[in-house]
């Protein structure tokens, strides 16, 4: 333990091991093509990463127990979960356990109003404070800013909920058109009070990101599925500067990495000491609205 | 012609203007988007190279409001659609029943404007919002991502939108209005009411074969006189889109309606086409017959 659990961190990223793994990724293995991703992997972006902690946690009775026991143990006091998934492991562990886990959803921009509707129905029910999305990963593909996504940033704009949309090149062996940072540009201009939050890194155009957040006061960047010692060297030195409020942790458990690995190689990232408490907190807070 | 039971609906009525002023400032919007010397120096209304004159500035003690319910009684109209003003809000509360009420919605004013619908619905239970693709400043088509949070409120109000399709009539570019885009939004909305205004010409044919394959897609005869009705159309509401095509004068945007209804019986609509097209497709469409939520009759 270390002065980052006593800080209570937010984990904007985090799920429970499934049993099924194929059938979670299933949307993005239908449509990959070579061989190696449809054959060999259960997760898809598996050779980017060491080991899937996912792999040797399923088959638990309890996950949810599984996921808030790395958290108890390694200082983390809420994480962003989402319903509508697989086994309604998200609408349990809100019931259960209120206090630690916050709703979000994916949204499918394919699906229309039908779409629409889950977005209203989940944020009456559940009160979700965001929406995820995946260009590369919907199918078909839809840009960051197509108009297939217009309608669902009009909704969170609308009911004051954020957006955290994957930029960058993807993991999965998918096109990596629609996830060009340079579209979140557009989206902004079009949607300036929407709070748009990039997951997954946005490499290799992180210095683009850092302009842009500085550009538009309503558009972060999250720190999902990177290890602490991957994170790239523009968005440390642009928390440590003007981007204190800009930048918010999220992990990637259990999809791609262990809570122990994101936790004891995080006290080795050089933020400044008043960054700490916004990076893994307090950005988190403000834009969940917590 | 067969005027049905109950009367004349007109989807689109304005009121006249008070001077000349009033009729040029009415068109100050699209200014901005006219380049030839014509259209900015000669023309009172953008588009007059293709009309004739039209009555259409009264004297300045004339109630507007009065004199517009005067031709409506005078042309056998029962009720009309007219644009979310001061003139048609009074219109409707002072004459009940007669007015229904369509709010603009403009794609380049992105949030504010899906707010201004939700409003409009509350306060004004309007039927319809409204939109001009090559009108807008800048122009933004009928495909367009833009457009995509309007239609979206639209289908969660339970409201058609009104949308120009075909080559604009003012000297300005006409390809955000090209009729294939309606393609396209169908597909991606198909709960969408779609009401395509002022002709879809010269892509008519296309129009049909749109209709067709959408069921969410009508066509008002906004804009152009029963004389140049275009005859897909026509045929059209002869045989199987009997219940999509509607009337619509558009007074005072280039048309009187002393001469709409004059050139009115010479179109070769079957008999049982009349009341579809003047009345009933209006009242189904736009759902006028409905109370406002939480409000009953």
């Amino acid at each position: 333990m270390s002065f980052i659990s006593d800080i209570g961190a937010i984990d904007t990223m985090i799920g429970f091991p499934h049993a099924d793994m194929k059938g979670v990724y299933k949307f993005i293995t239908d449509q990959v093509k070579d061989t190696q991703s449809k054959e060999e992997f259960e997760f898809p972006a598996e050779y980017m990463f060491k080991d899937v902690p996912e792999k040797k946690l399923r088959g638990s009775d309890d996950p949810i127990s599984v996921t808030l026991r790395e958290m108890d143990r390694w200082g983390i006091a809420r994480g962003m979960i989402g319903v509508g998934g697989e086994e309604n492991l998200g609408e349990e562990a809100l019931k259960r356990h209120p206090d630690r886990f916050i709703p979000s959803m994916s949204g499918d921009p394919n699906k229309g109003m039908d779409g629409i509707r889950e977005i209203t129905k989940n944020y009456e029910k559940y009160g979700i404070r965001a929406v995820g999305l995946f260009p590369a990963g919907t199918f078909p593909q839809v840009a960051i800013n197509d108009k297939l996504m217009y309608p669902i940033y009009a909704k969170c704009a609308e009911l004051g909920i954020a957006v955290f949309c994957c930029a960058g090149v993807p993991g999965p062996r998918l096109r990596m058109a629609p996830q060009r940072v340079e579209l979140i540009d557009e989206v902004m201009y079009d949607f300036p009070d929407l709070t748009f939050v990039t997951r997954h890194g946005c490499e290799p155009w992180q210095d683009l990101a850092v302009k842009l957040m500085l550009k538009w006061p309503n558009l972060y960047y999250s720190t999902s599925a990177f290890a602490p010692k991957h994170y790239p060297k523009a968005i440390i030195d642009y928390a440590n500067s003007r981007g204190a409020d800009k930048i918010i942790y999220a992990g990637y458990f259990p999809m791609g990495l262990s809570i122990e690995r994101i936790m004891t190689e995080m006290e080795h990232v050089p933020f400044k000491a008043e960054v700490w408490p916004k990076f893994l907190r307090d950005n988190a807070a403000k834009v969940l609205k917590l | 012609m067969i005027v049905p039971t109950g009367g004349i609906i007109d989807l689109g009525i304005g009121f006249p203007y008070q001077s000349v002023e009033e009729k040029k400032a009415a068109y100050d919007f699209f200014r901005p988007l006219l380049k030839d010397a014509q259209s900015l120096q000669e023309f009172e209304f953008p588009a007059q190279y293709m009309f004739k004159d039209v009555p259409d500035v009264v004297a300045a003690d004339v109630d507007p409001v009065a004199w517009i319910v005067d031709k409506m009684d005078a042309f056998g109209i029962d009720q009309a659609m007219t644009g979310l003003s001061v003139n048609g809000i009074r219109a409707k509360r002072e004459h009940p029943g007669r007015f229904h009420l369509m709010c603009r919605a403009d794609p380049n004013e992105g949030m504010q404007a899906l707010r201004d619908l939700d409003a409009a619905k509350a306060e004004h239970d309007i039927k319809a919002a409204m939109t001009f693709p090559c009108g807008t400043f800048p122009q933004v088509a009928v495909n367009d991502k833009k457009m995509y949070p309007i239609y979206m409120k639209c289908v969660e109000l339970d409201i058609p939108i009104c949308i120009n399709g075909g080559i604009v009539g003012p000297r300005m570019p006409s390809w955000p209005q090209l009729v294939e885009h309606f393609d396209e939004v169908l597909y991606d909305f198909p709960e969408l009411t779609m009401v395509m205004m002022h002709g879809g010409e010269p892509w008519t044919a296309l129009a049909v074969k749109l209709m067709l394959k959408w069921p969410g897609l009508h066509y008002m005869t906004s804009a152009f006189a029963p004389k140049h009705y275009p005859r897909d159309i026509i045929n059209y509401a002869n045989s199987r889109g009997a219940d999509k095509v509607m009337y619509c004068g558009y007074f005072p945007a280039g048309l009187s309606l002393e001469r709409q209804f004059r050139d009115m019986p010479d179109v070769p609509f079957r008999d049982d086409v009349w009341p579809k097209f003047l009345r009933e497709n209006a009242i189904r469409v736009f759902k006028l017959d409905q109370q406002p939520t939480g409000v009953t009759a």
